[in-house]
């Protein structure tokens, strides 16, 4: 035993965690776990929780003690094996493949003009419903699933598709109840993204446009490949520019003060996204696996310890942040984890925050005068290791 | 060993020895240097280990790639024509046993 195991202390168990609690709202639950220790044995979840900055840091820094390809994950079952579950160097092959399609250039070039479009698609259709409308299921949700439609080139398929597809595979990724109706939901939209990226990948080869399912056509990577990953980007870049976008209109209508100060100098934006994203990081938790005995934080873990890194409470670990359950975006800038950090950092970074603050936040507050919350019917906030807003009715006056 | 010294606006200078091939950003998120992020561990795909290397060592340098050149647009602290590089592209000890860099007052 090195010096180090010696003196490092054994894991604390959370046996009083419960998924119903953490799913209501997850916060003081990490407050108090963070204030304890940075890891904790959590038997409801059946992973050891990561909730101290410190030690999320540490942990998505270093891949050959923190594996991302983990064993039995279901992930992999809902999903195939995609670079999210591959270290380096197979992860990177995997992530080159997406060559420079999300980055600020083609976003600029290609990818702006588009998601305005659809804004003033989806923003007629919120207008139309009227006020009362809930901004998450008439706006947010169709805008962030047709934008991605339209990124990853599925001209076969419809927003609604990848609606479905998104969150039906997302259950399966969470199906830690082994529920028999969660997984054949999620196994048929795994067959029908198979079957339209089978069928669209010949036209995009003779018909090639700006899209990532168009650059895989000329990049050496093989079809299980592009199909796990496909399926990984549904999934992971649906819901989250969907959630930043609800838990920042939320935030800003909550905080009439803050609101004022970003109507008057609307390149606040950018920053009401970074600290919407640190308040309530969209993915809150994902997986690692020790590759070995190892010391972390100075907490003991076994070589094989299923691990959840839990970002969302690292986002708001005192040490790090002042004050940092308030939403404030005003505070002293520091980096977040919401992205993740090191060779998984999110791909759809540069494409969340055109979209999201870029132009649907500026946009809908200009277009819709005096948006507030609907005084009958609340906002709801629910979820943990994806958290969002569930509703979010709304209310405008006429122009 | 190579050596690397990050210069903070505040006069004070963190000096590393490194394993030649180790990149800059690399060198101070390991040893914790202030003011170097490193979020995409090194891709190029973020900007918050912009550093400003000092015009003595600037010939050494490898050219800035296309994805180097994009993310040097998205820096929070402006850029500098001649001087501005992130840490992830430049690797010590390869050509340049020694270098010195300032690090910006904001990454993000």
């Amino acid at each position: 035993m090195t010096a180090e195991a010696i003196a490092a202390r054994p894991v604390p168990t959370a046996d009083w965690v419960t998924i119903e609690d953490l799913y209501r709202n997850p916060f003081p639950i990490y407050r108090k776990m963070r204030s304890e220790a940075p890891v904790h044995w959590v038997p409801a979840v059946n992973r050891y929780m990561v909730t101290s900055y410190q030690a999320c840091h540490t942990v998505e820094n270093n891949q050959e003690i923190f594996s991302a390809d983990e064993t039995n994950s279901l992930m992999k079952r809902a999903m195939g094996h995609s670079m999210l579950r591959k270290d380096d160097p197979e992860h990177d092959v995997d992530r080159k493949s997406y060559g420079s399609v999300l980055r600020p250039k083609a976003i600029k070039e290609h990818w702006n003009a588009i998601f305005q479009a659809n804004h003033e698609t989806y923003l007629a259709r919120l207008k139309s419903a009227g006020p009362g409308a809930d901004l998450i299921w008439e706006y947010a949700a169709p805008y962030a699933a047709e934008n991605l439609r339209l990124v990853m080139g599925f001209h076969n398929a419809t927003q609604e598709d990848m609606q479905r597809w998104s969150q039906t595979m997302i259950n399966g990724t969470g199906n830690y109840a082994d529920n028999p109706d969660v997984w054949a939901a999620s196994e048929k939209s795994y067959n029908e993204v198979d079957d339209a990226i089978d069928e669209i990948l010949p036209y995009l080869r003779k018909n090639p446009d700006s899209s990532l399912l168009s650059g895989m056509t000329s990049m050496p990577i093989p079809l299980e490949a592009i199909r796990a990953n496909m399926k990984m980007t549904i999934g992971g870049g649906l819901n989250e520019p969907r959630d930043v976008l609800g838990v920042a209109v939320w935030a800003l209508l909550s905080h009439p003060d803050q609101l004022a100060q970003v109507l008057a100098d609307p390149a606040l934006y950018p920053t009401v996204f970074e600290e919407s994203v640190r308040w309530v990081a969209p993915i809150g938790m994902y997986p690692r696996e020790t590759t070995r005995d190892t010391v972390l934080e100075g907490v003991q873990l076994p070589k094989g310890a299923r691990l959840g890194v839990v970002v969302g409470a690292a986002n708001r670990d005192p040490e790090v942040f002042e004050d940092p359950e308030s939403f404030n975006i005003n505070r002293p800038k520091k980096p977040h984890l919401a992205f993740g950090g090191g060779n998984h950092y999110c791909a759809g970074a540069w494409v969340a925050k055109a979209s999201v603050s870029g132009i649907a936040l500026p946009q809908l507050f200009a277009e819709l005068p005096n948006l507030r919350l609907d005084p009958e019917r609340p906002a709801v906030d629910a979820g943990w290791v994806f958290r969002g807003m569930t509703a979010l009715p709304v209310r405008w006056d006429a122009k | 060993m190579a050596k690397v010294s990050f210069h903070h606006n505040d006069g004070n200078v963190d000096v590393l020895d490194v394993d030649p091939g180790t990149s800059l950003m690399r060198a101070a998120v390991t040893n914790g240097v202030a003011g170097i992020v490193g979020e995409c561990g090194g891709q190029a795909m973020c900007a918050t280990c912009h550093v400003y290397v000092r015009p003595e060592y600037l010939d050494g340098l490898p050219e800035i790639s296309e994805d180097e050149e994009e993310m040097l647009e998205c820096t929070a602290d402006p850029r500098d024509e001649d001087r501005s590089r992130l840490g992830c592209q430049i690797k010590a000890g390869e050509g340049l046993d020694e270098i010195e860099v300032d690090v910006p007052a904001s990454q993000i």
